[in-house]
């Protein structure tokens, strides 16, 4: 009786791993067809009440985790504001002279990014992750809201990440800090170009890859999407949308390069509300 | 523990509850910038309780749900859940339990072990991006959150199950024997 039940025990335990292992095989690096888009709609809208009621709770844990982090944040708030500042007054001044250029050579469509083709959705943050090898949020809007797979998405100070899959009501955002993520980038000014990739497990930094050591990049730069396109391809993401600030850079000397270390503006560990760039050229 | 079909529904829920607050609750709030995950802690509690048969299935299941829910991919969070409800029904079949330490030290044992397990798994089906020395704090604390986590998760578990759990010697408190008639 005894043997029988070990019998049975490792029978069941062998079945779920190879169970495991032929989900790993199938779906390794593409969608699982109707299972996951059907269970995600079946729990988003509870996952959307739960966020809902638990908000209050969460935001008293943010309150506490937050006075730890207050004095330095303001510090670091108060050299931001004067740079911006500085900086507004001289992009008036940019932007003054950029618009009477244009006239100049007959160009008289809207300077503004490219982003202006968009249709932004917002929707609200439901659910996330939880491990920092999978860095993703789940949000309340979905394919009967236009949106779509690969669509970009943007919280107020910069850019976030991209849609990895879309249900009716939800889709999945996979994050800059997501181990998949990579956009295409540029430094502004001088318009150094590159790639930023996540550092897993610290989603306060991102790295501008495959720059050349022999470019200039300086702390307090800032990095941008670059959304070049070439003979029919194109970035994901449309141009001059703001990432982040350098931070540092250091130099990888048995490479000739140089990895270039970013803050990013959007604080990619504590989302709530983000919007969807829908309806742009794919 | 002996499985009927009320005790599978509480187990599902269970399951579904977990899940979604994790999802929606643990894995939205920061504390010294690293998200408690409770999940391992609730296959290890139900590990516990139930034998290493249950263990695995219900690692098995919580883990398939979090990849779907999360668009992950499908297989690596079960395949690490399902070896830790594994381990932790293991334990109980060998040993007893006479303190509720126990669970508590299991949970951040076994946490660790899932952490490490999900970054093995990663690491196995690839990774493009570098990877910051912060995930081992990040390891680390998440196992201190499922020590304090874990021993709240088996006591609620503990007396959400009780119906079917094998009877458990209990310490009751020795009291004078009444006689009828005196004061």
């Amino acid at each position: 009786m005894y043997r029988k039940q070990v019998r049975r025990r490792r029978a069941v335990l062998a079945l779920l791993i190879i169970s495991s292992f032929l989900l790993l095989t199938i779906t390794f690096g593409r969608s699982s067809g109707g299972l996951q888009d059907g269970v995600s709609t079946i729990f988003s809208p509870l996952q959307g009440v739960a966020d809902r009621a638990l908000k209050p709770a969460r935001d008293m844990v943010d309150w506490f985790d937050k006075t730890f982090e207050a004095r330095g944040e303001n510090e670091r708030l108060e050299e931001q504001l004067a740079k911006a500042r500085r900086e507004a007054a001289a992009g008036q001044v940019a932007l003054q002279e950029n618009a009477q250029l244009r006239k100049l050579v007959g160009l008289d469509r809207d300077p503004a990014i490219a982003a202006s083709a968009y249709e932004p959705v917002t929707a609200r943050v439901i659910a996330r992750s939880p491990t920092v090898w999978h860095s993703t949020v789940t949000i309340d809007a979905g394919s009967d809201d236009d949106v779509a797979v690969d669509d970009p998405v943007i919280a107020g100070e910069g850019l976030v990440g991209r849609v990895s899959s879309v249900q009716a009501g939800s889709a999945q955002v996979a994050l800059l800090s997501d181990n998949s993520s990579a956009v295409s980038a540029k430094v502004v000014p001088g318009g150094v170009q590159g790639s930023i990739e996540p550092a897993i497990g610290n989603p306060e930094d991102l790295i501008l890859d495959f720059i050349n050591a022999s470019k200039d990049v300086t702390r307090g730069q800032t990095v941008v999407t670059s959304g070049w396109q070439a003979q029919g391809l194109g970035s994901l993401f449309p141009a001059n949308i703001p990432i982040g600030e350098v931070t540092r850079a250091s130099i990888l000397e048995q490479e000739a390069s140089q990895q270039v270390h970013v803050r990013p503006f959007a604080d990619l560990a504590n989302l709530d509300l983000m919007q969807v760039l829908t309806g742009g050229p794919k | 523990m002996i499985v009927t079909p009320r005790i599978f529904a509480r187990l599902a829920v269970i399951t579904v509850v977990g899940v979604v607050l994790q999802l929606s609750y643990f894995s939205r709030v920061a504390v010294f910038d690293a998200s408690p995950d409770l999940l391992p802690a609730l296959v290890v509690v139900l590990g516990l309780l139930g034998g290493s048969l249950t263990g695995a299935v219900v690692g098995f299941s919580i883990g398939l749900l979090v990849d779907c829910l999360t668009a992950g991919t499908l297989g690596a969070s079960s395949l690490v859940l399902l070896g830790t409800g594994y381990l932790a029904g293991l334990f109980r079949e060998r040993f007893d339990i006479h303190s509720l330490l126990v669970p508590a030290v299991l949970c951040m044992a076994l946490t660790l072990f899932a952490e490490v397990g999900f970054g093995a798994v990663q690491v196995m089906l690839g990774i493009d991006a570098p990877v910051s020395v912060l995930v081992i704090r990040d390891m680390v604390l998440k196992s201190i959150y499922a020590f304090f986590g874990g021993w709240l998760i088996y006591l609620a578990v503990r007396r959400i199950l009780r119906p079917a759990l094998v009877e458990e010697a209990r310490v009751r408190r020795r009291r004078q024997p009444r006689v009828l008639g005196r004061v």
